[in-house]
């Protein structure tokens, strides 16, 4: 299980290269919902099952589709896939760079490589994330309204930078 | 721009500065430079001009890295420490992270390739604001950890920054790329000082502000981007290049002016500090700058430009003079005889 954890850990760190790498987005987005997919496991395995389903629902089941359709609007006659040169040279550099960082965090780190397990809480506990939502609500509300106006303030800039039909920011005709 | 997105925009800068700058846990400090960031995007692409499209996503993506960094080693000092307070950050790592990021938000050498080519990009209102108001979050917090952070990291930048803002701001013509290394060489002088005197770092950006505040305002009343602009730009408003010349050269630091003020005090503390071939090579490397001010001096207050006879000059002029100029000008340039006032009330 411990291994599997690991694995977890891993198939996180490929998703987010296989993003890096920098394909086409339409594969692309496969290494983001295996990237999403591993986080979520990794969640778990800590214990966090709510944060862990909400970061499913919201990342894999908004986002990652409101993307897919924009991206299924802008058509790509020649999509860079992973069987391309380019990518694959981006790949392998950035696969130099992961093995040179986790020698380095074995030789210097302080830590190194170990995995501990976690156990659950009894009946009437409320698991803590679950519990960390409502402080949101009520210790942290400035927080809360702060973050808010943060979302809300990109959802307007970003209507404001892709503003006007041909004018909008992506195309500068 | 609709006034609705321009009010939002405002606001949302004001925001996101006062949040990161009264707060004293990394979340909200973070929360902050992240509304400021979001915020002034629209503001830079106003004019929907590909320069500014560009200049939009090159501080978009340098301030995002930043950003993220910057939550990286907040979150590292957390693990480590326990505790998300921002002036008890005091493991080195997430310092040296922390202050990588923070020298990315602000433009030092070596993190200073976006800044010229996004002050380029935009209006002189909105480089302004880049150049002054987007420097206070990051300068906060660099200055309330000042006490942990590495002298020698800092060291490097500060004295690259006055050196490369110098030397590069050589070859420009435009002004607005001329005032961003201006900034840069600014920033070095900031940053030498703010581990062994903080207030004079404080001291040094509020002056800096307002001078530089000055210059920008009286720019854009002529609208000169250009040296060949303002080489007859002076006919729109004669005033005006009297009090330019003064405050560009308050900016390079010459005495009687206030812009002397920041540099002395500098100066006398890295000496008591026994820092003396530091304090000397910041005061040569900043020589460099001081030549390109006395070339915007020349050009600003020269009467006989280089044109043909048959050149036209513009003689009536429209456009009212800010009222905030003529404030601004009066303290960038006659502050200096009130420095021991200043200096106890920092």
């Amino acid at each position: 299980m411990t291994y599997f954890v690991l694995f977890l850990g891993v198939g996180f760190v490929l998703g987010g290269l296989g993003v890096a790498s920098n394909p086409s987005p339409y594969y692309g987005v496969v290494g983001l919902v295996l990237g999403s997919v591993c986080g979520c496991g990794w969640l778990l395995s800590l214990g966090v099952s709510f944060v862990s389903l909400v970061l499913f629902m919201v990342y894999l089941g908004g986002m990652l589709v409101v993307f897919v359709y924009s991206v299924a609007l802008a058509a790509d006659p020649f999509p860079e896939a992973w069987g391309d040169w380019r990518v694959v040279g981006r790949g392998a550099g950035l696969v130099v760079v992961l093995v040179a960082g986790v020698v380095g965090w074995g030789l210097i780190g302080g830590s190194g490589f170990v995995v501990d397990a976690v156990d659950s809480a009894g009946t009437f506990f409320v698991r803590f994330d679950f519990s960390g939502v409502s402080l949101f609500y009520s210790w942290g509300v400035g927080m809360f309204l702060v973050a808010g106006w943060g979302l809300l303030l990109t959802l307007f800039v970003v209507l404001e930078v892709v503003r006007g039909l041909s004018r909008g920011a992506i195309r500068a005709v | 721009m609709s006034p609705h997105t321009k009010l939002l925009a405002s606001m949302s800068l004001l925001l996101g500065t006062i949040i990161t700058t009264s707060s004293n846990h990394w979340m909200m400090a973070w929360t902050g430079l992240e509304i400021n960031t979001l915020a002034i995007i629209p503001l830079i692409s106003k004019s929907h001009h590909p320069r500014a499209i560009e200049a939009t996503i090159k501080y978009f993506l340098v301030q995002a890295a930043a950003s993220a960094l910057l939550l990286f080693s907040s979150m590292i000092n957390a693990w480590s420490s326990g505790q998300w307070d921002i002036p008890q950050m005091n493991h080195p790592m997430p310092c040296l992270l922390m202050t990588t990021a923070i020298a990315m938000k602000l433009g030092l050498v070596p993190f200073h390739f976006w800044f010229p080519e996004v002050l380029q990009g935009t209006s002189l209102i909105t480089a302004l604001l880049l150049s002054t108001l987007m420097k206070l979050p990051p300068l906060t917090l660099l200055l309330l950890t000042s006490h942990s952070l590495n002298p020698t990291l800092l060291t490097i930048m500060a004295i690259s920054s006055t050196a490369l803002g110098g030397w590069m701001g050589l070859n420009q013509t435009q002004t607005r790329k001329i005032l961003a290394f201006s900034s840069i060489s600014h920033l070095g002088w900031m940053t030498i000082i703010l581990l062994y005197y903080p207030k004079l770092t404080l001291l040094t950006f509020y002056l800096y502000t307002m001078m530089t505040a000055a210059v920008f305002l009286t720019l854009n009343t002529t609208k000169t981007l250009s040296l060949k602009t303002m080489m007859t730009a002076w006919t729109k408003a004669p005033m005006l290049n009297t009090t330019l010349m003064l405050t560009l050269l308050s900016l390079a630091g010459l005495p009687p002016l206030t812009g002397f003020l920041p540099k002395w005090l500098i100066l006398q503390e890295l000496t008591n500090q026994e820092l003396t071939p530091l304090a000397t090579a910041t005061a040569m490397l900043s020589l460099l700058g001081l030549f390109f001010y006395l070339r915007l001096a020349y050009h600003s207050t020269i009467t006989l430009p280089p044109n043909s006879t048959t050149h036209m000059n513009l003689w009536h002029t429209n456009n009212p003079t800010n009222t905030i100029i003529a404030s601004l000008t009066s303290t960038s340039t006659l502050l200096l005889p009130l420095s021991p006032m200043i200096l106890a009330s920092i």
